[in-house]
């Protein structure tokens, strides 16, 4: 059964690299924080990490530290904001990338640590790209899952195919799609309209739209700066359009409210 | 179990010749005896079925654990009442102890051979794929198939059957469910002329999740494929 005060935990992922996935996380947990929630980014990109380096962080302990029992949980969380906490992972360390069985069995242990722990309201998981084993024990652990797709083919292609296995071998039934790096509102609905139709004729299943960010020439310059883009620009498009993923986020059903309904 | 490590090897007080330590030093032995003996086959030295039921519900719950598959191979001896009624009992039971020695002599020390029950054989293959099963299944037949048994001055060619599977750590099966499936592949080889390697066939060349030129299509109406006419 699930504690009641959980954390809502989301998956971020794309299939494809490079799509803007890890900024994006970034982003919104900075949104979310400024809510008011408490936040923590966890860097489910196990091989080549790169939250940390999208903020600029120093890192001391990371996740594969703490599975391999060099220290403490808690200490490894950076705080950048006093509600908002990123753990790192590690970069370069191929191992990681495909989750064994036992470290999947340590993974959630280590996960279900931090959501009983109530220091958090939301957990904002940052997969590696592709579909290994990591990227789809990600999904599969988190409450909601968030893909995120740009207009180019290759990105829709391996987000419907995520999004494909994910259905088909992990019964996950609802996806977020977000889309990236849009040049109008019009690309963006028709990127979504495509993949929603597909997926409802092959896969049976609705997609549902988290929103859209324009391409946006302070989101490259924050990420040189590696300051994010809601902090440099909080007024410019990018930012209202995470503001606006931030309050749909916010609108989701919590664990404890899925659990109440499941129950009733 | 092996319990000599934590008693004593002699008496603790140093008496030499303790009947309590000798005793104790009998018991033990007789405890081992008694142990080897409820997981053995007589007849042919491998494990008995009781052994298999335990070794591969504990293979099983490795695979759980570390992810590595679990082989099964089912065998049955073909045509062995023949090779009774023609030959004698005798000869049947050497046949058994023939057939055993040869697979034994072909198996990896992790592997672990049984005998299920009359002429059928269960050999559990630990951290192997599919495909890795089927080669040593195929390997077992040849070389029974090319090493006919001499008994009282005649050959008498000998072949079996297999069925052959793997438990992987997604699959939620138990060791009787396993059995179960693999006796059906075992099965297929009898009724498809004996002296054969069954398994289950891949359905298709691409894994159910791959996306099809369907899938394709209508993600790219009017754009794809930019190699063929329409």
């Amino acid at each position: 059964m699930k504690n009641v005060g959980s954390p809502v935990k989301i998956c971020i992922s794309s299939g494809k690299g490079g799509v803007g996935k890890t900024n994006i996380t970034v982003n919104l947990a900075y949104a979310l924080a400024g809510k008011g929630k408490r936040v923590l980014v966890i860097d489910g990109d196990l091989g080549l990490a790169n939250v940390d380096v999208v903020l600029g962080l120093s890192v001391h302990t990371t996740l594969r530290d703490i599975m391999e029992g060099n220290g403490n949980l808690m200490d490894a969380v950076i705080y950048v904001e006093p509600n908002l906490g990123i753990l790192p992972a590690s970069s370069g360390v191929p191992d990681m990338v495909s989750l064994g069985a036992e470290d999947q069995a340590q993974m959630a242990e280590i996960l279900d640590s931090i959501a009983i722990s109530g220091h958090f309201d939301y957990l904002l998981m940052d997969t590696a790209a592709g579909i290994g084993s990591s990227v789809l024990w990600f999904n599969k652990f988190a409450d909601h899952n968030v893909v995120v797709i740009t207009p180019d083919p290759t990105s829709m292609t391996d987000a419907y195919a995520l999004i494909k296995v994910l259905s088909r071998d992990y019964d996950r039934t609802e996806f977020f799609l977000l889309m990236n790096l849009v040049s109008n509102s019009q690309e963006g609905q028709q990127v979504f309209d495509t993949m929603a139709r597909v997926a409802k004729q092959f896969l049976s299943i609705s997609l549902q739209s988290l929103g859209m960010m324009p391409q946006d020439k302070s989101v490259v310059k924050a990420v040189r700066e590696q300051t994010p883009f809601i902090k440099t620009e909080p007024y410019g498009r990018a930012a209202q359009a995470i503001e606006a993923m931030a309050s749909r986020v916010l609108a989701l059903p919590t664990a404890a409210s899925q659990h109440r309904s499941a129950s009733s | 179990m092996d319990r000599s490590l934590d008693s004593p090897k002699t008496c603790p007080i140093g008496v030499d010749s303790c009947p309590i330590a000798a005793e104790l030093k009998r018991l033990q032995e007789e405890c081992r005896i008694l142990t080897q003996q409820s997981q053995t086959d007589p007849l042919t030295g491998l494990f008995n079925f009781r052994y298999l039921m335990m070794a591969l519900e504990r293979e099983m719950e490795r695979t759980r654990r570390t992810g590595l598959p679990t082989g099964l191979l089912m065998i049955d001896l073909d045509h062995f009442k023949k090779v009774n009624d023609v030959y004698g009992h005798q000869a049947g039971n050497e046949a058994l102890k023939w057939a055993s020695s040869i697979w034994r002599e072909n198996l990896r020390r992790i592997d672990i051979a049984c005998r299920y029950g009359g002429e059928e054989f269960s050999l559990i293959l630990p951290s192997v794929r599919l495909s890795q099963a089927i080669t040593a299944a195929e390997r077992l037949r040849a070389v029974l198939e090319n090493s006919p048994l001499v008994f009282d001055g005649r050959t008498i060619a000998l072949t079996a059957s297999f069925g052959v599977d793997v438990h992987r750590s997604r699959d939620k099966l138990s060791a009787d469910d396993l059995i179960k499936r693999v006796d059906e592949f075992l099965r297929e080889a009898k009724a498809g002329g004996r002296n054969r390697v069954c398994y289950e066939k891949v359905k298709a060349a691409r894994a159910p999740s791959e996306i099809t030129g369907d899938e394709r299509a209508a993600l790219f109406i009017g754009r794809w494929p930019k190699n063929s006419q329409g």
